[in-house]
């Protein structure tokens, strides 16, 4: 728990109450090296997430494989321990802002009302420290919908089983009662009680898909993670089950968080939609206004990107360089800026970025690099072994993007070029406008998507 | 054949025999690729497409598939052609990697993870290229030593290499030097950044996207005529898949190869190919040029597949799905295999298979609603609601 | 949906109208028929029905010997004859001994052999391979350590060392294989368990809250155990073969109608062109293993979870 860090608060406006809400969730996994196992580092796979899942909302998790966002399913599903920060449940509009403010005070400075109400939302409220019936009840509501169905069902139990899982645990159903209910949730999904005794490779991928749902509403929940359900199915499959997901939420009330990859079908179903990159939420807003009018360059880039059955889709110039970045070490600043085309010299920039850059673009001159020695992450003293490789390094750097961030000129002296950046805070996500989210640093101070023309490169 | 025609599949079959019966997988299915065109065969799982394309590098297993019938011929420069099922094994085997070549949905799985990159790349010009490989390093081709033939073939042992680089210091420096320059322009080719590290890595160090990079290099590396990519960028994330869709074209641009893109995905087919055949249960039911099928399909599956795609348009939970599942294709009766879920199906369509009939030009479609009843030979109220042939107007 | 009925009455007719049991049966029936379909499964089902009917029917086919059965009746007029001598259909050994008594209460032997030291090893391994899957970290560090000092000692000369420390007798012979066989099971089973562990329908089961050790019971285990089941089926015939060796070495009481015994006895014979003894318990040996391999195999063919259900 963090919630004695100093942060920065974000100015949000909450609207609704929320079935769920994020606070800075982090999920770093150890790496471990050597003979010992010594941690060396830590993956951070979800990196500082803030998220508020209103209810009855359909909010779209999109993001590539790698940006954490199946580890954050599982987080909000409960089958993964964040390792940092909080998870709050059904908080009004009000308690969301009681909880902004009270995590931002210092427990010692803050007022016996304060200290109280604070109290009240932790044990009421807060994953972790609220009593064990509520944590239960919690679960209860909140089920998942896996993507591939082979795998999510039990290869050996029957339908019924499989259906009935929830209902003998927490009502401890059995008999004809069982199946009674296994059979209303079968016809709610459009299947019938005459599949209840066949086995999961009896079905088309379809179907299975359906099984999983009425298993995740067997309990009545308000709130259903849905991990990819449909990127397994073909198309003509995945429109029959993307309306039964609309039907059954206009008709039980549901809260879905929809996570996929797919562009089509998330502007499709989600009413609000989060963007995430490398472990953190780039862009969150309604999802009409996010396709329309992208406040991050990266969901410009997914964008364009995805390929459409209407209109040409122009050679757009917004595309990504490079790759994927190591989750050990993100970027400093905005974690896109040395992939993005709208980079500048306030996105952060270090000496591993220039580092990289070379090892991609001049594997030749990476070659001749015989140590680096570093004060931190934004000062290094780079040596070659000549100097002409070190006068090549310094050309490079002086002609690219990254040089505008320098805070004081390159030093060359022999074959060792020292290279200092002026350091950058971390790029936050923050409100520019009604309910629109965005981290990219370049489009909060200009207000809109900064125009990819006048970059230079 | 035509003069531009690059290959005529004709009338191919292929069964697999199962524990319950002959899979039909692909049935009675006839396309042709012209030079230098991309022709994309669309549909769902489970379709046929994979097993036509594979049957065109004569890669379906023998058993339990077989070829029942049909041919598949390549036109060769001198105006003759070879057809791969019939051809013996050994002229199958130099067709493959030097005139098609094909690249998969799972570049990590048809990468070897023993070999680093430069390694499989040097076998492939090894194979095919020799000639060239000692050229460069200054070798005559035809009098050069065994030895020298096995280094650039990548065949021979360590011990043999080094015995030759110390006996042969010039020759072996520039011979191996000659295969590097092969790997690395055929790699910087694909666009990637840092050849020589590349070169260095094995499979599993590589993201999917420059392993398919890496697998493209390779199938490209003897400018063949016909490059069959199965899925190849169905496992990518969109923002690689756009790079990998756009590098493919751009070779196809500077190199004149002919594509066969096999893919389920239609929204790609729209910007990526020339003509589009649609394939269900395995059997074509619309072919034509990719804007025509994508903006005025005729077969009720392609305009249900259509329908079903999210759109931005479409209102929220209301896609149109095509009801039911794709029928078993074991010993499936003579009929048009998309009845059980057409809104059209009459009991002609249960009754008789459809020809593939043109209903403009560049554009043929598979279904009773355009063929009249006298043609067919059924009653007239057996038959679907007629669509005229230029027409949208039903009967 | 009948709902809500009266005491269920199962309605045979209606086809419609199956139970969960009858569902389970039915499966099973159908694999078993995929089974039978190899023929070398069923050569192999044929030849371990006939040395259970042997064992069954031991005391019918021949007149026990008094009092202890397992010891051939020694018939002192005819020693070293060779087989088709009167009353001595395969013929006798250096002692008098009749090969085919020995023969037919040697499968009792066998099969007392590699029951039980399947069945016993099965349990132990599987407890033992589930504690340190479900377990994991240390207590899984611990265990998998011990199994790996097990392993590292070839089987044959770890079971040849126990029985050599207990003495020679047939119980120590048993005692000495399951302490070698556990070892494999436990691994195995561990490994399974870790995969199915990961599995999304394990995920499935916690999201919906189910116990730890429902989840194990339901999911885990019944998943786990399809290459044991096979592993065990090759073993009935790999157990046979490591005791007979042992008994070959002596560690069996002297004169036993054990097989492996059998084979070290009529060894001296072979030169003097005495043949018989050895061979036809060797034979009976070969036979056995053979039949449970075969089993084995069509057993995994068919329950490869890879080829199942598609």
């Amino acid at each position: 728990m963090n919630q004695h860090q100093p942060t920065i608060i974000r100015d949000r406006t909450p609207v609704s109450d929320a079935v769920l809400t994020l606070h800075d969730v982090k999920v770093h996994y150890p790496v471990k090296e050597g003979l010992l196992q010594s941690v060396t580092g830590h993956v951070r796979a979800v990196d500082g997430v803030d998220l508020t899942i209103g209810r009855g909302q359909t909010l779209g998790l999109v993001g590539e494989s790698g940006c954490g966002k199946t580890t954050l399913g599982r987080v909000i599903a409960g089958l993964v321990e964040p390792t940092g920060g909080d998870l709050w449940v059904n908080l009004t509009a009000e308690q969301q802002r009681d909880v902004d403010r009270l995590r931002a005070v210092e427990p010692a400075s803050m007022t016996a009302a304060d200290r109280a109400a604070w109290q009240s939302l932790q044990t009421g409220h807060r994953l972790g420290s609220m009593s064990r019936e509520n944590q239960r009840a919690y679960r209860r509501n909140c089920q998942v919908v896996f993507q591939d169905s082979f795998a999510s069902l039990n290869p050996r139990q029957l339908v019924r089983d499989i259906v009935g899982r929830p209902l003998r645990v927490h009502q401890g159903l059995s008999g004809d009662r069982l199946n009674a209910k296994v059979g209303e949730l079968l016809d709610m999904v459009g299947l019938g009680s005459q599949h209840m005794y066949r086995y999961p490779h009896q079905f088309s991928g379809g179907q299975r898909q359906r099984i999983s749902i009425a298993r995740a509403l067997a309990l009545n929940p308000e709130f259903v993670v849905l991990d990819e359900p449909t990127s397994a199915l073909d198309v003509s499959v995945q429109a029959q089950i993307l309306n039964l997901l609309v039907d059954l939420q206009g008709e039980l009330g549901l809260t879905y968080l929809f996570i996929t990859h797919d562009l089509g079908v998330v502007q499709h179903l989600s009413t609000t939609i989060a963007v995430m990159y490398l472990g953190q939420i780039a862009e969150y807003g309604p999802t009409d206004l996010v396709f329309n009018d992208p406040l991050h360059p990266y969901t410009r880039i997914l964008r364009d990107s995805n390929p459409s059955l209407d209109g040409e889709n122009d050679a757009t110039e917004w595309e990504l360089t490079g790759s994927v970045p190591n989750p050990i070490s993100p970027p400093h600043g905005c974690r896109l800026h040395p992939r993005c085309p709208v980079a500048r010299a306030e996105c952060g920039w270090s000496v591993d970025d220039v580092l990289t850059d070379i090892e991609d673009r001049a594997p030749l001159l990476f070659e001749t690099i015989s140590r680096v020695e570093r004060q931190d992450d934004f000062t290094a003293d780079v040596t070659f072994d000549t100097e002409v490789s070190a006068r090549a390094f310094a050309d490079r750097l002086q002609a690219s993007r990254a040089h505008d961030a320098v805070d004081r000129p390159l030093e060359i002296a022999d074959a060792t070029v020292s290279v200092s950046f002026r350091e950058v805070p971390d790029a936050t996500l923050q409100q520019l406008r009604e309910g629109r989210l965005t981290s990219c640093t370049r489009t909060q101070n200009l207000g809109a998507l900064p125009p990819i023309h006048e970059t230079r490169r | 054949m035509a003069d531009s025609t690059l290959l005529t599949v004709e009338d191919l079959s292929v069964h697999f025999s199962t524990s319950r019966g002959t899979a039909h997988a692909v049935d009675r299915v006839s396309f042709s690729i012209e030079k230098g065109e991309t022709l994309a065969l669309v549909g769902e799982t489970g379709c046929g497409k994979s097993v036509t394309a594979r049957s065109i590098l004569k890669l379906v297993p023998e058993p339990p598939g077989r070829y029942a019938s049909g041919s598949i011929r390549l036109a060769n420069p001198d105006g003759s052609s070879t057809d791969m099922l019939a051809a013996p094994m050994r002229e199958v085997r130099a067709i493959r990697g030097e005139r098609i070549s094909m690249i998969f949905q799972d570049p990590g799985k048809a990468l070897n993870p023993a070999l680093t990159i430069g390694r499989q790349l040097a076998e492939v010009f090894g194979e095919h290229r020799l000639g060239m490989i000692l050229e460069r390093a200054g070798l005559d081709p035809d009098k050069a030593r065994p030895t020298a033939r096995r280094i650039a073939q990548q065949r021979a042992g360590a011990t043999r290499r080094r015995v030759y680089s110390l006996t042969n210091r010039v020759t072996s420096r520039a011979l191996q030097r000659s295969i590097d320059e092969a790997v690395m322009a055929a790699l910087a080719d694909t666009g990637i950044p840092n050849t020589r590290k590349i070169m260095a890595s094995y499979p599993h160090e590589l993201s999917g996207g420059m392993k398919q990079r890496v697998m493209i290099a390779q199938a490209l590396a003897c400018d063949p005529d016909l490059l069959v990519a199965d899925e190849p960028t169905t496992a990518l994330d969109v923002t690689i898949q756009a790079r990998i869709l756009e590098l493919i074209h751009e070779m196809q641009q500077r190199r004149g190869t002919a594509i066969l893109y096999i893919t389920h995905d239609l929204s790609i087919v729209r910007q990526f190919a020339d003509r589009v055949a649609v394939m269900y249960a395995g059997r074509i039911v619309e072919s034509g040029r990719a804007i025509d099928v994508l903006t005025a399909p005729q077969h009720p599956y392609t305009q249900g597949l259509l329908a079903a795609i999210p759109r931005p348009g479409t209102p929220r939970g209301q896609l149109e799905a095509i009801p039911g599942s794709v029928p078993q294709l074991i010993d499936p009766p003579a009929q048009c295999h998309f009845a059980s879920r057409c809104k059209w199906a009459a009991p002609a369509c249960s009754a008789a298979v459809p020809r593939l009939l043109a209903v403009r030009p560049m554009h043929e479609t598979a279904c009773f609603r355009y063929e009249s009843a006298e043609s067919v030979g059924m009653p007239q109220e057996d038959m679907p609601a007629r669509i005229h042939h230029e027409g949208a107007t039903a009967e | 949906m009948t709902a809500l009925a009266s005491p269920r009455i199962s309605l045979p007719t209606d086809p419609n109208h199956r139970t969960a049991a009858g569902v389970r049966w039915e499966r099973r029936l159908q694999l078993a028929r995929e089974v039978l379909r190899n023929p070398l499964t069923v050569f192999g089902l044929v030849i371990i029905g006939f040395f259970l009917l042997m064992a069954a029917a031991a005391p019918l086919l021949t007149e026990q010997n008094q009092p202890d059965a397992y010891q051939a009746p020694r018939d002192w007029s005819n020693i070293d004859v060779p087989p088709g001598t009167d009353g001595h259909v395969l013929g006798t050994d250096s002692t008098g001994g009749d090969v085919l008594y020995g023969i037919i209460w040697g499968s009792r032997l066998s099969l007392q052999l590699s029951f039980t030291v399947v069945f016993t090893t099965l349990v132990i391994g599987t407890i033992v391979g589930s504690i340190a899957a479900m377990r994991g970290g240390r207590v899984d560090n611990v265990l998998m350590r011990i199994v790996d000092i097990f392993l590292a000692i070839p089987e044959l000369i770890f079971a040849l060392a126990i029985a050599a420390v207990l003495g020679p007798s047939f119980e120590n012979i048993i005692l000495a294989l399951a302490s070698v066989f556990w070892v494999k099971y436990a691994r195995i089973v561990r490994g399974e368990i870790i995969r199915v562990k990961q599995s999304e329908y394990v995920a499935a089961a916690r999201v919906v809250g189910d116990s730890t050790w429902n989840i194990y019971r339901k999911d885990v285990l019944p998943n786990s155990l399809t290459p044991l089941m096979v592993q065990a089926t090759l073993d009935m015939g790999n157990v046979v073969l490591i005791g007979a060796t042992l008994s070959y070495l002596g560690l069996a009481q002297a004169g036993l109608t054990e097989w492996g015994a059998m084979v070290s006895a009529g060894q001296s014979g072979l030169l003097a062109g005495e043949w018989w003894v050895s061979t036809f318990a060797g034979l009976a040996i070969v036979l056995w293993a053979l039949a449970f391999n075969l089993v084995g195999d069509g057993l995994r063919d068919v329950l490869d979870p890879k080829m199942e259900g598609r």
